[in-house]
């Protein structure tokens, strides 16, 4: 039988928690001797093999089905697969990793409270600076379909690929797009969310393509996952 | 697309030929855009929903390009660098590729136009006749049979709310949702509720303002910031914040919308017809002075388009037609062909005003034009496309 290829981050919290879950639910991580860094197995069940990656080569990887299973953030499955596209599907929401993908603009728009104020704003704003309001972020499919379902079409996209909460006191874009756990860091930098300004609840999530459905070795991966999250 | 056979490309070149012969043939200069264009004038212009569906891209100098989504833009920027003046009368016609990018490849990533684009023409309604005239004698010359005209004019919805009574500010989100169906009839019921607006996180800030004048509102808007240790940033002044904050208190005193004027509207975007008798139909919103001059351009355009030899009674005329394109700010038209499979648009058309002021024009120059879809002119008539 082919091995399945389970994809884990390579590092951090997520990581770790992602160990301890598998570990909780039966499924031992062992790391391979030489390439201990990239590839491992899955112990309590047969023939499922570990790839060790980025959480967001993980969501990439998915996509172009490189790899069966996956753990990632589901941010970054959003934003790398169309709402449309059934080849990727999740399987488990693993209850961490807990964050909100949050529109948030200067605290000083005291006018401003919802994404239609966003709208009018963006408008008035071309017509004063003969430019688009620039809205700063990492997740630009994201942003895109969540301002063009609120009928917001008058902004750019500044892409930013870190600490883009620091974006509009630096005067490189007027609003942002980011993830954020308490919100402690968009205060800090004198930001607030939108009322409607919650585009994506995001917890960590088992991914996995569609066409391994049926697997049986995903059904007991799904099993042990299960009774190990509903332990307290 | 996996490239053409060469009958198909003969097919093509022979009728794209027959078109532009009778562009050419009513005195348009047949010009040829450039294909790379630079990104941020139809990013500026359009927003970010159009780098969704464009293909941008940096050149080895970093310049952000674009191949051309459309040879509407790229013509007027032309016309911008070539002629004596911005306001200089041009008459262009262009055939060439233009590319969007379609999710799921639902359309064909590189396409065909052929078409024409009159600046600043000395009389508005005999050039949107002509125009009008030319597309369709255009598609005729093709070999197109069955097809069908659809026209609109936004022109004469903006002059409809002119008419009617309600703050200037509300006439403004009104004409900006427009085109946004759904949010505009959202719009519509906001302004027409009686009940209290919903409160949101800025609703304390608005009761602060509520019986302050301007200049009280900008007042409170500084001390607050201030008070909060706020600079005002991102472009935003505090004069701008403050006067939004002041048209949400007068949102909340204004009377809401009379029924009679929603029910105006809502009338106004019911009347269909052919052209000739629409007309008799938008005769009996006239309320206002700008809506009986918006009516009169309607008159001397379905005239203009009988000197043309167009027959009016043909063409199909619906108030709320062109409100998806944001493009146009007048007439726009539509033609559809009656192909195998159902109704094709092969051509659209109107006048947008706004484009060469946008695209950096210093003085307003009024521009109609239209353009045919070539590969789908060419499906609509059976051939492959």
């Amino acid at each position: 039988m082919t091995a399945l290829v389970l994809g884990i981050p390579s590092k951090g919290r997520l990581m770790e928690a992602t160990e301890a879950l598998l570990g909780k639910a039966g499924f031992a991580l062992t790391r391979n001797g030489s390439d201990r860094l990239y590839r491992g197995r899955l112990g309590g069940i047969e023939d499922v093999d570990v790839a060790f990656l980025s959480a967001s080569e993980i969501a990439t990887s998915l996509k172009e089905g490189k790899i069966d299973l996956g753990v990632t953030g589901e941010d970054l499955l959003r934003e790398t697969l169309r709402p449309e596209d059934d080849r990727v599907d999740v399987l488990e929401r693993l209850s961490f990793g807990f964050a909100n993908v949050v529109v948030a603009v200067p605290e000083a728009w005291l006018d401003v409270a919802r994404m239609s104020d966003l709208d009018e704003v963006s408008e008035s704003f071309y017509k004063r600076h003969g430019r688009r309001l620039r809205v700063a972020t990492k997740y630009l499919n994201l942003t895109r379909r969540f301002f063009a379902n609120k009928g917001v079409t008058g902004y750019r996209i500044v892409e930013s690929l870190g600490a883009t909460e620091g974006a509009p006191a630096a005067g490189t874009a007027e609003a942002i797009v980011d993830i954020t756990t308490t919100g402690s860091t968009l205060t800090a930098n004198r930001l607030k969310i939108l009322d409607d300004g919650v585009i994506l609840e995001s917890q960590a999530v088992l991914a996995l393509r569609t066409e391994c459905e049926d697997d049986q070795r995903v059904a007991a991966l799904r099993a042990g996952l299960s009774r190990a999250l509903a332990k307290p | 697309m996996s490239g053409r056979s060469s009958a198909e490309r003969v097919a093509l070149a022979a009728q794209n030929e027959r078109v532009m012969a009778v562009f050419e043939g009513a005195g348009f200069d047949h010009i040829a855009p450039d294909i790379l264009q630079p990104a941020d004038i139809f990013l500026e212009r359009s927003g970010e929903d159009i780098r969704a569906n464009s293909y941008v891209f940096t050149d080895p100098e970093g310049a952000e390009m674009c191949l051309r989504p459309d040879l509407t833009v790229p013509a007027c920027r032309y016309h911008l660098m070539h002629a004596v003046r911005p306001d200089s009368e041009a008459r262009y016609c262009y055939c060439g590729p233009a590319f969007r990018f379609t999710q799921g490849g639902r359309a064909p990533s590189e396409f065909g136009q052929a078409g024409i684009e009159w600046l600043a023409a000395p009389d508005s309604e005999a050039s949107e006749a002509k125009v009008l005239a030319l597309a369709i004698a255009a598609v005729k010359a093709a070999g197109l049979k069955r097809f069908r005209v659809k026209l609109g004019d936004l022109n004469l919805f903006h002059a409809l709310l002119d008419g009617l009574d309600m703050p200037e500010r509300w006439r403004r989100r009104l004409i900006h949702q427009f085109w946004r169906p759904q949010a505009f009839r959202e719009t519509l019921a906001r302004f027409a509720a009686r009940e209290e607006l919903s409160r949101t996180s800025i609703s304390p800030f608005v009761d602060q303002v509520m019986n302050k004048d301007a200049k009280g509102t900008q007042g409170w808007v500084e001390s607050e910031c201030e008070r909060r240790g706020l600079a005002p940033v991102a472009g935003r002044s505090a004069e701008d914040v403050a006067a939004r904050l002041a048209d949400k208190a007068a949102d909340r005193s204004a009377h809401p919308l009379a029924p009679e004027a929603v029910h105006a509207i809502n009338a106004y975007l019911a009347i269909e017809g052919d052209a000739a008798s629409a007309l008799r139909q938008l005769e009996t919103m006239a309320r206002s002075e700008t809506y009986r001059e918006a009516l009169e351009r309607y008159r001397r355009r379905i005239a203009a388009m009988r000197a043309e030899g167009l027959r009016p009674e043909d063409f199909f005329f619906a108030a709320p037609f062109g409100r998806n394109l944001e493009y146009y700010t007048g007439f726009v038209f539509q033609i559809e062909a009656d192909a195998a499979l159902g109704p094709l648009q092969v051509a659209g058309g109107g006048r947008y005003d706004d484009l060469l002021s946008d695209i950096g024009s210093p003085v307003p120059v009024s521009a109609v034009g239209c353009a045919i879809g070539t590969e789908q002119l060419l499906a609509a008539m059976g051939g492959r496309s």
